[in-house]
């Protein structure tokens, strides 16, 4: 009964143990196998360029991935729209720095569009709404207002502008995306770990009946995971096209990355990255490390010259073998009693 | 004579813990063999072991008289030994016949719906369910009659021995008596029945004999007439429980904390009137059904009224979400902490915490050491395993997760406790203290509210108690009125002794 109830909190290797189980375990040494092989084999894999690259890739993709992970972690599924949600904003960017209002008009501008699409979304799944209808829905709708907007052309502004530090820009070395990757990985990490509303994102996706009981409502946890993952959305179509000088509602739809549609790229990432699809376990840096696996393997294929078949199948094929790992590390720790 | 059933020596271990460490067990042709023990004890693993889910143990299982190891469970099934769990294996939305054959064995592969119904009849015959349209989607019939065809689904299968595992756990007085009817019946028609259960008097009501398991270990199966509820529950803690429920505290105070006026929660017949103060413990008595738990839900804003409303702390209001009550020190622990009262993927730290984020939070950030000794400082006080803090509740045996889930509430410092059938699936030992706890906080001037269908819980741990029958507030029994009897007699048959009561049946 009356046990000394001094114990200490744990220290941060135990709790790396403890939260990056042997799914981790598992990604890594699959990575590892997989950065070796690149060695072996291609000989430019090792190159700082190409390295640089690799990250690069997985930038774009992780960005939106670390956004979408809040929605998928606190129960709220997928959301189906993000692709759409990059190509409004990168409409309305692209419009707005070619019409000369400079880069922080221009961004404060697509970020509100982001803002109002995201919590829109936020508000039908909040009251309810199934959000692969909710999304599907909601992605027609913004492509559709994009595609109108742009009269489906490309819209480009002039070099020099105010945008090119992001989209050309590097610090020490590394691209300012890169940068911009790493610490947006490590602001989303820390939110999830040490707020009230990372603890409410786990709360309500691992048990959205008791996070109601408990004063935890999932009305407001949509709106924000929705806006959230629309703003990182947002974000990449800004640094891509300041990237290009460019903007078309079809950046995202075609050529890009291996599957050549952003948003099954995103899903794919959070998947592999090991997160649990139903909610309440997982975090956002499993996502980060999900967009450099899958980018290191699309980056080996692109140099033993495999197109794009083949590389959409690798990505199809880690999604199924990380699910089926992680199926089986969860039923293993679960089994203990 | 051979018992149809033997099992000798039984050990089964999960790693380095043993779950049991040697267990003998036997069973007679026509018997009903009592199993019970207290949560962790090593019921459910031996139940496994019978019915062929689990083949990893060691020692010998004799069917009879040779010896067996069944590989899986429908190989059990096949050597005569069925299994009615506490999930219900039903199809809500199949008929009756079709959920009866659903395995197909012992049906042409085509059947008419009206020549399964036949087929039906006489297994429903023998679980007492002559009277149900055996046609009639299963959804349509109330959770014990549909208890009653998962057992004559299995008794399609013809088997020897049928395990009923805590079969009266969900079910209210009168279903209850249905099933233990039935399964006095299938013993006379030569089955054996082997009862796992919690509930004492019913063990008492149909076993013929009872076999005790304790830490893993079986004790000599006794003949049941020769137990008495005292010396059952001596062998399975080991030790005498003194006194399961604690003293009786004084309420002090005339002036009710809470008032309930004219709450008419959705699904009920009548508006509901009541209060509560400070420092005391209502029961609110009723069978499944009778709208004691959906009055405490309203409190606790977790389920709607068409009308009525709430004094409390001089305010009149009726919340509308948890979220609401909560603001106001009212918790609410509703009776499926699995469906919402735990997380059960996520640390107990985290679980017994989760009301009460902001209490130790600085501008939306966590102070993690605030946090933990929070948890660990209220889980100790509820008799949580502070040493497990960090592991998923999803582990925990059902006792202890009702601890976390009642426990948590005291990270609010609640003014009013609201819990739905405080020890549902809680074996003895952790249902004393859970009462124990909940009467340490009256005394400390909560005021604790609790729905139960369990008339001795009711009866052993009320101040005052209000009962209720099919929607209805029928009665207040107050002090040394507070009797099993007289609560049975409130919440089964009210209106006998008041002639003048219209008829509310339609």
């Amino acid at each position: 009964m009356s046990a000394p109830i001094t114990q200490p909190t744990p220290n941060w290797l135990d709790r790396m143990v403890r939260d990056y189980s042997a799914f981790v375990v598992a990604l890594v040494a699959a990575f590892v196998v997989i950065f070796f092989i690149g060695m072996a084999t291609a000989p430019n894999f090792l190159t700082l360029f190409n390295l640089k690259t690799i990250i690069r890739d997985a930038a774009l993709v992780g960005i939106m991935a670390i956004g979408l992970t809040f929605v998928t972690l606190s129960g709220n599924f997928f959301l189906l729209s993000l692709k759409e949600t990059a190509a409004l904003s990168i409409v309305a960017f692209a419009t707005s720095m070619s019409a000369g209002y400079g880069f922080e008009i221009s961004f404060l501008f697509t970020m509100v569009i982001a803002l109002i699409s995201g919590v829109s979304q936020g508000v039908l799944i909040g009251l309810g709404g199934n959000p692969i209808v909710v999304t599907l829905g909601a992605a027609g709708l913004l492509f559709g207002l994009g595609s109108f907007w742009s009269d489906n052309l490309v819209i480009s502004f002039r070099r020099p502008h105010g945008a090119e530090w992001l989209g050309t820009g590097s610090f020490l070395g590394l691209p300012n995306i890169t940068v911009a990757f790493i610490l947006i990985a490590i602001a989303a990490e820390m939110t999830l770990r040490y707020t009230t509303f990372g603890r409410q994102v786990y709360l309500i996706g691992a048990n959205r009946a008791a996070g109601k009981a408990t004063g935890h409502e999932n009305f407001g946890m949509a709106i924000k995971t929705c806006a959230i993952a629309s703003v990182c959305a947002a974000f990449v179509a800004i640094a891509f096209s300041a990237q290009f000088s460019s903007a078309h509602v079809n950046y995202f739809s075609s050529e890009f990355g291996s599957s050549g549609d952003m948003t099954i790229m995103v899903i794919a990432t959070v998947m592999v990255g090991g997160n649990s699809i139903m909610g309440g376990y997982g975090s956002s840096l499993r996502s980060s490390f999900g967009a450099v696996f899958i980018s290191t393997v699309d980056n080996m294929m692109v140099l033993h010259g495999f197109n794009s078949g083949p590389r959409v199948l690798a990505v199809g094929l880690m999604i199924v073998f990380s699910i089926m790992v992680f199926a089986l590390v969860r039923r293993g720790s679960r089994s203990q009693e | 004579m051979t018992p149809l059933l033997k099992l000798s020596s039984i050990k089964r271990f999960f790693g380095a813990i043993y779950a049991l460490k040697g267990v003998d067990f036997e069973i007679n042709t026509g018997e009903i063999m009592g199993l019970v023990g207290e949560n962790g004890a090593g019921k459910s693993t031996l139940v496994k072991i019978i019915s062929g889910f689990d083949n990893g143990y060691t020692g010998s299982f004799a069917l009879n008289g040779s010896e067996v190891r069944f590989a899986n469970p429908s190989r059990a099934e096949r050597s005569g030994i069925a299994i009615a769990q506490q999930e219900l294996s039903l199809i809500p939305s199949m008929s009756v016949a079709e959920n009866i054959f659903i395995s197909g064995d012992s049906v042409p592969a085509i059947a008419t719906r009206s020549a399964l119904a036949r087929k039906a009849a006489p297994f429903l015959e023998e679980v007492g369910l002559e009277d149900v349209d055996a046609l009639m989607a299963v959804n349509r019939l109330s959770v014990g009659e549909q208890q009653l065809v998962e057992v004559a689904r299995l008794l399609a299968q013809e088997p020897q021995i049928l395990i009923l595992d805590e079969p009266t756990a969900a079910l209210g007085e009168s279903d209850s008596i249905r099933i233990l009817a039935m399964v006095k019946r299938l013993a006379e028609r030569g089955k054996s029945i082997i009862y796992v259960s919690h509930r004492m008097d019913e063990i008492f009501k149909v076993c013929d004999r009872i076999t005790v398991l304790r830490d893993g270990e079986s004790q000599i199966p006794q003949t049941a007439s020769k137990l008495n509820v005292a010396s059952l529950v001596e062998l399975m803690l080991g030790r005498e429980l003194v006194n399961m429920f604690p003293v009786h505290g004084d309420v002090t105070s005339d002036q009710p904390l809470l008032e309930v006026r004219d709450l008419w929660p959705d699904g009920t017949l009548e508006p509901f009137n009541f209060a509560v103060h400070p420092g005391e413990i209502l029961g609110l008595a009723g069978q499944l059904g009778s709208g004691s738990g959906d009055a405490l839900a309203v409190i606790g804003g977790a389920k709607s009224s068409r009308d009525g409303e709430i004094l409390y702390e001089g305010d009149v209001f009726l919340p509308t979400s948890p979220t609401e009550a909560i603001a106001r020190g009212i918790a609410y622990c509703s009776d499926d902490r699995k469906v919402d009262g735990l997380f059960l993927g996520r640390p107990i730290l985290e679980n017994m915490t989760s009301p009460a984020l902001k209490s130790f939070s600085r501008f939306g950030i966590i102070d993690q050491k605030k946090e933990r000794e929070q948890a660990l400082s209220n889980g100790e006080k509820f008799t949580v395993d502070v040493s497990r803090m960090d592991a998923e509740a999803g582990v925990l045996s059902g006792g202890n997760q009702q601890k976390v889930a009642l426990g948590k509430w005291l990270a609010i410092n609640p003014k009013v406790l609201l819990v739905n059938e405080p020890t549902r699936g809680v074996d003895v030992g952790a249902r004393a203290e859970i009462y124990q706890k909940l009467r340490d906080l009256a005394n400390e001037g909560t005021a604790v509210i609790f729905a139960s269908t369990d008339i001795q819980e009711v009866a052993g741990l009320a101040d005052r108690v209000i009962s209720f029958y099919r929607g209805m507030q029928v009665g207040e029994i107050v002090k040394d009125q507070i009797t099993a009897a007289s609560i049975l007699q409130q919440i089964t048959h009210p209106f006998d002794d008041v002639p003048q009561k219209p008829e509310m049946a339609e």
